[in-house]
């Protein structure tokens, strides 16, 4: 098989995978992205 | 009574002038200059372009939204500004060409002037790139709808059993934007592989970025799995699972019917066949002029050679190794005229954030600094406060917003569906890398972060009704954050 630039990158795992779409562990992950998005947005309107 | 005048409708002047409107008094005129009668929001063009959406669920008619609000709208497109006005009137105008009506000049007045006009399509600067030519591309939401038919179309011959090539990135070695191409490349990807015709497609990131996850912003770093990681790893990793190939530090320099030709940095030429190739074009400003009261050309002292309009940035030309995060623009005022501003991607960035490089044929290869989206509107807001407080009787500009200074969060979508899709939810603080702050890596890496999962598809989909919601200026939309 011809080497493609593919070759030599990290992959995630099945259990990675699987979790970006597991939906109990997104709902934790929607709550914590949400609160450093706020934390970003009011840091940046402080002037 | 006072005027401000408001050129352009995107992000960041329909976000100055909404402001504006709200924190003056009926008794100051608001107007708003634009070539288009309508609203884009144009992060969810992407969709479009996959055939996700319908070009009216990311647009609507600014007429009657402006109305409500009580906000003059103009359809036409700002050809010169007059700044010290003319000899036989001293207050100064932008001269419009009405929409449809080519060649003829209307004269609106300012008090108050914020140059919001957007990016010019640079397809013409590689030849054959664009819709006119033979790529695509999603910059507007008619661009989107025919690469979606076009897509179509691929996926057709898909399910005939014929392989198709497909080719996204940029279309030129000083575009900017990547992220936009990025979010599309992964999209089309996930909907070939919902339509069940993935293993008929070869799909190629062709880029101008010296590594992946570059985004025209040096790249970032992420704190992950007890490293410190460049978001080069975090995309190659997002291609590779995907079985995207890549070409880096490349400048296109021609797309034919089927075949992309392209020069990378190390020299290398080469060249790409394709069935569907979607490369954004480089920008420039939109090409106002400007004149004096004696009808002399002053355009040089309002606007950079690129065309964007020069503001409180630190232009003065220096080694890419001398650049500080200083340098960029805190007011966004007009160094020449108080009372003119630019917003949003027609100011000038000061320099490049990525390092730029050329290659052996004189080609640059320089992503451009991306100014859109939250720091779009959020210099579009500060603008319109500090006029306010100008009109007010302030001297100077009361407020900053110096990508410098502030941090953005985006939502790079990877995939739509609300069970298996994805995103790529990111933040980085500051935008611009200060190292004077942050030594090692130019950004707080408490502060700036990215993971793929389904929420932040979640929540690009939330902050597509959410942002609509408020450009529509619907009850309670100046509550909703940038």
């Amino acid at each position: 098989m011809a080497p493609t630039p593919t070759t030599h990158v990290a992959k995630p795992t099945r259990w990675t995978v699987f979790l970006r779409t597991f939906i109990p562990w997104q709902l934790w992950r929607f709550a914590m992205i949400n609160l450093r998005m706020l934390d970003i947005i009011r840091r940046s309107h402080r002037h | 009574m006072a005027r401000v005048l408001v050129l352009g409708a995107g992000v960041a002047g329909h976000t100055a002038a909404a402001f504006a409107r709200k924190w003056l008094g009926r008794e100051h005129d608001v107007t708003v200059v634009s070539p288009r009668d309508y609203y884009n929001w144009i992060p969810s063009n992407i969709w479009v372009g996959v055939g996700l959406m319908r070009p009216e669920q990311v647009t609507f008619p600014l007429r009657p939204v402006y109305d409500r609000a009580g906000i003059t709208f103009v359809h036409g497109a700002a050809r010169a500004i007059h700044p010290e006005g003319d000899r036989a009137d001293a207050t100064p105008f932008v001269m419009v060409e009405p929409a449809g009506a080519p060649g003829t000049r209307t004269r609106v007045p300012y008090d108050y002037l914020i140059n919001a006009t957007g990016p010019r399509l640079r397809f013409d600067r590689t030849p054959g790139l664009g819709p006119d030519g033979h790529s695509h591309s999603v910059c507007t939401e008619d661009h989107a709808v025919h690469a979606a038919r076009a897509f179509d179309t691929s996926v057709a011959r898909m399910r005939r059993g014929e392989r198709q090539r497909f080719v996204v990135g940029v279309g030129h070695g000083t575009c900017t934007c990547e992220g936009a191409a990025f979010e599309y490349i992964v999209n089309l990807e996930f909907e070939l592989r919902a339509r069940g015709v993935r293993d008929k497609a070869e799909i190629t990131w062709l880029t101008n970025e010296y590594e992946l996850g570059d985004f025209g912003m040096g790249g970032m770093h992420f704190r992950t799995g007890g490293y410190v990681q460049p978001s080069s790893a975090f995309n190659a990793s997002l291609f590779a699972e995907r079985g995207i190939d890549w070409v880096t530090r490349a400048h296109t320099r021609a797309v034919e019917p089927g075949r992309v030709h392209y020069e990378q940095v190390d020299g290398t030429v080469g060249e790409l066949p394709f069935d569907f190739a979607m490369l954004l074009p480089p920008f420039s400003g939109v090409g106002i002029t400007a004149v004096d009261r004696d009808g002399a050309d002053i355009t040089a002292r309002l606007f950079q050679p690129n065309e964007f309009m020069k503001v409180d940035a630190d232009y003065a030309a220096k080694p890419y190794e001398d650049w500080r995060a200083r340098d960029w623009p805190r007011t966004y005022q007009s160094p020449a005229y108080r009372n003119v501003f630019a917003a949003g991607i027609a100011f000038a960035p000061p320099h490049a954030i990525s390092r730029p490089y050329a290659t052996p044929s004189g080609a640059a290869v320089a992503p451009a600094p991306p100014r859109t989206g939250m720091p779009s509107a959020m210099i579009g807001k500060t603008v319109a406060r500090s006029i306010v407080d100008m009109i007010h009787g302030a001297d100077t500009p009361t407020r900053t917003a110096s990508m410098a200074e502030m941090g953005a969060a985006c939502v790079a979508s990877a995939g739509a569906n609300p069970f298996t899709g994805t995103a790529a939810a990111m933040t980085v603080f500051p935008v611009i890398p200060d190292f004077e702050t942050y030594p090692e890596y130019g950004r707080d890496l408490d502060r700036t972060f990215g993971e793929i999962g389904l929420a932040g598809h979640w929540i690009k989909i939330i902050l597509h009704h959410l942002f609509l919601y408020k450009a529509r200026l619907r009850p309670g939309w100046s509550l909703i954050p940038e």
